[in-house]
This record gives C-alpha cells, structure tokens and sequence, in this order.
C-alpha cells in the first residue's frame, strides 16, 4: 500500500467506484467476437440503459417534495432554538428494557473516528462485534443510512444535517434514562440550540477549522494561515478537507468575500468558488479528510484540516519523529473561527437501540471519553476534560495547545447551519464545478 | 394439402413475431425504459429535502431549465474544458490505438501463417483477465516508487508523478484498455479481403506500397471506422480508467461529471441532463457511421 495512493480508501469509502458487478464495466467487454453495427447499436441502447441504473435506484423513497426551495421545518440558529418534534410514528424505546446480544452492532461513522479499543471493550462486554462502515462526508452517511433494508445502530451527523433526518425519521428520539452520563457534558450542549433537550442527539465531539502544516517544511507562516494553501512553494502537496461547507466556506472567509459561511448569496458563492478552482491549476490541490495521517507521513505538507487532525497526528508519526514537525495555524479573530461540533444519534433502523443507548452513555463517561480522546484526538465537550485538563494530562504536545478549543470560544466562532434547500443547491453546483476541475 | 397450408401459414405468423421478442423486449427494457427514466430524472421540476430531483414521469410536468444550464455551461461555461479534454482524450487515444491496432491487424490477417490462430489468442489473452485488476496493475507499477520510475532511475531519469493528474497516463491507459476491441473488427475485415484483389494489383505492377493504399485500406475502410466507432463510444463515456490511474479533477472527462453528479451527492438531475447530452452527441456520430455503412453495401450492390 505505502500510502502512495489512496485508491483502495477510496473505494471502500464511495464504495461503487469498483464495484465488480457494477453494469458500468460490462458495458465494454462482450463475451463474443464483435460483428457488424447491429452490435454497435446494441452497444449504444446498453451503454445508455446503463447510465439509468443508478438513477433507476436512487428513486425509491424519494419523500417529500421541497416547495419553493424552502425547508417545510424551522431550520435552527444559535438565536432561533430548535426543539425537534416527537412523532407518534417514530417514538423512543420503553424504559428499563435488557440490552440485546449476539451478532453485529453498527457503527456508521468517519473513518478512524472511534477508537479501536473502547469499541472492542464494548463489543466483549456486552457479546456483539462492533463494525464500522466509514464514511467521508454528509453525503456518503446520508446515502448509506438511507438504502433500503439498511439497518445501523449508531451514527454521528452535525447540525447541519439534523432537522432533515429528523423530518424524515431517519433517527430516533434518544430516551434519556439510559444515558445518566449526559449530565457530564458542558451545559450548553444539555440543550443545545439545534436540538432543545437533547431529544436525538447527544454532542460527540467539537473541534475548530484550520491549517495543518509541517513545520519542518513550512518556513515562514503568513498572518493568514489560509494563504499557504495558495502556496505554488508547496504545490501538489496541498489539500482541502473534502468538504463543500468546508473547504468554500474557508475561501469565503480567506479571500475576505464575505463572513457569512452560511451565504445564500450566489455571487459570493461562485466567487469562493472560482478560487478553490484556481488552486486545481496553480497548486494541483487535493481533497480528502486524513489530514491526521497525511501530514505526519509526509503525503501532504499543508492540509486544511479538524483541530482534532493535528493532535491525533501525532500518534501517526513515522518512528523517530517528535510532534515538533506539525504545526496547527488557526484564525487569531475568534470571530473568524469555525468551531463544528459532531452528535451522536441512535437511527430509527436500529437493530440493537437500547445497546445504543448504552454505547452513547458509555461515549459521555469521563474516563471512556478520555480513552477514546487519546486515540482520536477529538475533544470531547465533557466538563471534566477541560483544555486545562487534558494540557495537564499530556495528551496536548506543547506547539499544539492553540488546536485545543476553549469553552468561551464557542459563542465567538462561527459554525456551519442547516440551509434552506435552495441555499444547499447553490453550494452543491458550486462544488460540483470544482469537483469537475473547473 | 390445403388444410396443411394453412396450418404452415400459421406457424409462420406466430414464428416471426417469436423471433422478434427477444429484440422488442430488449429494447423496451433495456433501452425505452431507462431512457424514459434518465429523461424523467434531467427534466425534474422538484427537489425533495435532500436535494435530490423527484423524477417527473409525466412530460407534462417536465421542466428544462436544469437541462439548459447544463447544455450552456457544455457550450460555453464551466463544462466546456471537460467535454473538450473528452473529445481530445478520445482522439488522441484513437490514433494511439490505429498506429499500434492496424499493423496488429495487418499482420495477423495477412502475414501470421500458420502462426494466425496464436496470434488472435495473445490478442484476446487481455479479456481473460478483468479490467480492473489490469488498470490496479498499471497503478502498482506508475507509482512514485514503482517499477516505471526505477527502471526510469536506472539511466539517471528523474522519477515522473504518473498518477494523480497526468493527461498522459490516462490517454495511454484509455488506448491499452480499448486496443483489444479495436483490433478484431479491423482484423475481421482485414481477413475478408480477397487475396486475389491483391495478387492482380501486383500482377498489374503495382508495389507493395501502393498495393496497401489503393486496395488494402480502401477495402479495409469499413472495418477500420467500424473499429473506431466501437472503440470511441465506450471511451467517450469511460469514468473508471480515469479514477483508478489520474482521481484528479485536471484530468476529469464527461464520465467523471456524470459519475461525480450520479454518485456523490444529490444533484442527480445534472449527472442526468449530460447523460442525455453525451447520448445526444454519441448518436450524432452513430448516425453518420450508418449512413456511411449504407452508402457502402449500396455501392457494393
């Protein structure tokens, strides 16, 4: 493998790519010797009622038509909470039921998310086998959690996505007597503004937006940490988390175009994005979210990255290397920040949802936390592991503390929202011209 | 007697349309159907919550303003570079594929021998082993550290990044990836060549050379559009060979839209509107590949 190429991840992770029974790579190769242009005119019908298939399939359960490109849900802000609605059609387990045993229990999650060793502890404790199925970004987990016959036991969507699955029962109300430990997280996350009184999620974990470089390499920092990605100095060696909100909002707010990372603004957006276009051709950027791994192996010399990337970077280190070759560059103007925060929420096709509840308590438990902390580098928002804590504990090397966030800067930064459904389409088109090369 | 005719009579009507099944009921299935589908998805008029097209089966409800944008963006905006690198890939790759495919064919046809039936085998030895493994070997190989850039080493040249984003790879694995299917059509017409249309072209004092050009290509004509035809439509719609050997948005072709619209997130509607833009365009040249067929058996009568 040798880390030179990422296509056995990718394959795992977009997970059709090569598909071996995909239709796609039988259009080519009949069996039979070709004849004459009866065969090509077949050939021509085939390749098209190819191209169908995937459409053919994504239509089932289309759900609810978006009228006017507005979401038919209250989309929630820090100043306009949101409580999500119980429904009769999709209510939480009863109280005091024996947790299930025997098979599989799934995990649909980010890649190298959860620590190998606290879901193993779990998996032994209560008989299952804990299984991940990875995914890189919203739009993976969403096409996964919705195929049908699908079933997952847990999964860790952001605000972002959460009204919507939601609205279309994708996730089930979480029954709070199961999870005692939810009293061990920062108040605000108690009844967070995007879900009042925790009723389907529970914070996982929170984390900043920034740079992540080698300081080895990278001579000089310039006071916005952002231009190095514009850097022909580092060129192929760049990359962007592979992220739309991400990666436009970072250009919105290096290129100065606006401060709003939830515009609906079409100007600004396709400005944004003609910049990350212009960086295909002038540094052959990248995109993935293993920023944690590529740095530290040498892969990538700059990579936009989760300020959780930078402190599991260090467990990635090749042998001899001291945490000293990564720096982490974040926004000094707080008010320039983007502070994210992932939940964990129980889907509604659960197959073991009360060993569900017992996993969420088991995530919000101080020590399990810290274990899982130490593996994943992603702080969770539990009272007792302050960033003092955790400086103090060692987890935190010296040049890294600034990847630590600080409770009092939550309400300074900024944060991506859930978007109305034309806003999100706009964005969409935009990435996907980036995504196109240009 | 009579009554024999007819019952023959009957068995005959029921024997054509038999006969016909299997076509009809592949090009309704196969063809009609997710044609219907593909159009159904591109002219959607709605979005449901996760932005994805609701597919508008009535025509009376379709709308073509997705459709249009991605038709003008094709024409003139942000899609133009990638439909232009399609046609320059498939070029490229094409010529790559009649400057090593025709001397292939030739030799076969005509010089093999007794050699002929192992040669055709070598040719063909490729189908037996699956695509992709092929494509992963070349990956294995053009690695920074592969095998290509050490032998590259050897005499003291600097190892080339042949992944990720070379133009030159892809066209390269596009034409090994599609020789195969180029070469026999060629071959068969190749083959069909009478000897003795050759042998008076000697015998009348022309060269080796001026045999080939005057006898040997005119009549090898058809088979060698017929190849490039066969070849060029899978290679204009070809998404995987340019994944596994570039993954790079600089070396991204009609294929690589459409799978990156079809399969990655919600906006099924535009991968749908260039599937039936590439349609379009393939067809386009499907139809002067038939009127030029038709042309030739009428000369031919």
């Amino acid at each position: 493998m040798g880390g030179q190429r990422s296509f056995w991840f990718h394959c795992e992770g977009v997970g059709m790519n090569s598909d071996l029974t995909d239709p796609a790579f039988r259009r080519g190769r009949p069996g039979r010797r070709l004849s004459r242009r009866d065969v090509l005119r077949g050939g021509l019908w085939l390749g098209v009622g190819v191209g169908a298939a995937p459409i053919l399939a994504a239509c089932g359960g289309s759900g609810t038509s978006v009228v006017g490109g507005k979401a038919p849900y209250p989309l929630a802000r820090p100043d306009k909470p949101v409580t999500l609605p119980f429904k009769d059609s999709n209510p939480p387990i009863d109280d005091g039921l024996d947790p299930e045993t025997g098979g599989a229990f799934k995990i649909l999650n980010y890649d190298q998310y959860m620590a190998p060793g606290v879901m193993k502890d779990f998996g032994d404790e209560h008989g299952v086998e804990v299984q991940v199925t990875p995914y890189s970004n919203y739009d993976e987990m969403l096409a996964k959690i919705r195929t049908p016959g699908e079933s997952f036991d847990l999964v860790f969507p952001g605000p972002s996505v959460l009204s919507k699955m939601v609205y279309t029962e994708l996730i089930q109300p979480i029954n709070h007597s199961y999870v005692p430990n939810l009293k061990n997280v920062w108040p605000e996350f108690q009844d967070p503004w995007y879900d009042r009184e925790a009723r389907y999620t529970v914070p996982y974990t929170i984390y900043g937006t920034g740079v992540l470089y080698r300081a080895d390499m990278v001579t000089s920092i310039p006071d916005n940490g952002y231009d190095l990605m514009w850097d022909e100095a580092y060129a192929g060696k760049i990359y962007l988390l592979d992220d739309l909100q991400e990666a436009i909002g970072m250009s919105l707010l290096r290129n100065k175009i606006s401060t709003d990372i939830n515009t609906s603004n079409a100007a600004d957006v396709q400005e944004a994005t003609d910049s990350l276009i212009d960086l295909i051709g002038r540094v052959n950027v990248k995109t993935d979210v293993s920023a944690y791994s590529e740095v530290p192996e040498g892969t990538a010399t700059i990579h936009q990255c989760w300020s959780g990337d930078p402190i599991a970077g260090q467990y990635y280190l090749p042998k001899g290397e001291t945490p000293d070759v990564l720096g982490y560059w974040r926004p000094d103007n707080l008010s320039e920040y983007v502070i994210g925060s992932d939940n964990i929420a129980i889907p509604k096709s659960a197959s073991k949802p009360v060993l569900s509840h017992l996993m969420i308590n088991d995530l919000l438990d101080n020590d399990i936390a810290l274990r899982n902390f130490g593996w994943n580098g992603y702080q969770p928002p539990l009272t007792k592991l302050s960033a003092r804590y955790l400086i103090d504990q060692d987890y935190i090397p010296e040049n890294l503390m600034n990847a630590v966030v600080q409770r009092d800067e939550l309400d300074a930064g900024l944060t991506f929202y859930e978007v109305e459904p034309s806003t999100e389409a706009l964005w969409r088109q935009n990435w996907a011209r980036f995504k196109a090369g240009g | 007697m009579a009554e024999q005719e007819v019952h023959h009579d009957r068995a005959t009507r029921r024997l054509w349309p038999a006969l016909a099944f299997p076509g009809t009921f592949w090009l309704i299935a196969l063809f009609l159907v997710p044609i219907y589908a593909v159009m159904a998805v591109a002219f959607s008029g709605s979005i449901n919550i996760f932005g994805e097209p609701n597919p508008a089966w009535n025509p009376l409800d379709w709308q073509f303003a997705t459709f249009n944008e991605v038709v003008s963006e094709s024409v003139s905006g942000t899609y133009q570079e990638v439909w232009i690198r399609t046609g320059a890939y498939s070029v490229c790759a094409l010529l790559i594929c009649v400057a090593v495919g025709y001397p292939v064919a030739y030799y076969t046809a005509r010089l093999a021998g007794k050699r002929r039936g192992l040669v055709l085998a070598l040719i063909l030895a490729p189908w037996w082993i699956n695509y992709i493994t092929r494509m992963l070997a070349w990956v294995n190989l053009l690695q920074d550290d592969g095998y290509v850039n050490k032998t590259l080493g050897i005499f003291g040249i600097a190892p080339v990044e042949w992944l990720s984003g070379n133009s030159f790879t892809v066209v390269m694995a596009l034409a090994y990836g599609y020789l195969p299917y180029f070469i026999i059509p060629l071959f068969a017409s190749l083959d069909r060549i009478d000897p003795l249309l050759l042998e008076a072209s000697r015998d009348l004092g022309m060269g080796a050379a001026r045999t080939f050009l005057r006898v040997t290509l005119p009549l090898s004509k058809m088979g060698l559009i017929t190849a490039l035809v066969i070849t060029a439509l899978p290679m204009a719609g070809d998404y995987y060979t340019n994944t596994i050997v570039s993954g790079s948005p600089n070396t991204s072709m009609v294929g690589n839209l459409i799978e990156l619209f079809l399969l990655q997130g919600p906006l099924k509607n535009f991968g749908a509107s260039l599937v039936l833009l590439l349609s379009l365009v393939l067809m386009f040249f499907m139809a002067y590949y038939l009127i030029l067929t038709q042309r030739a058996s009428r000369d031919t009568q």
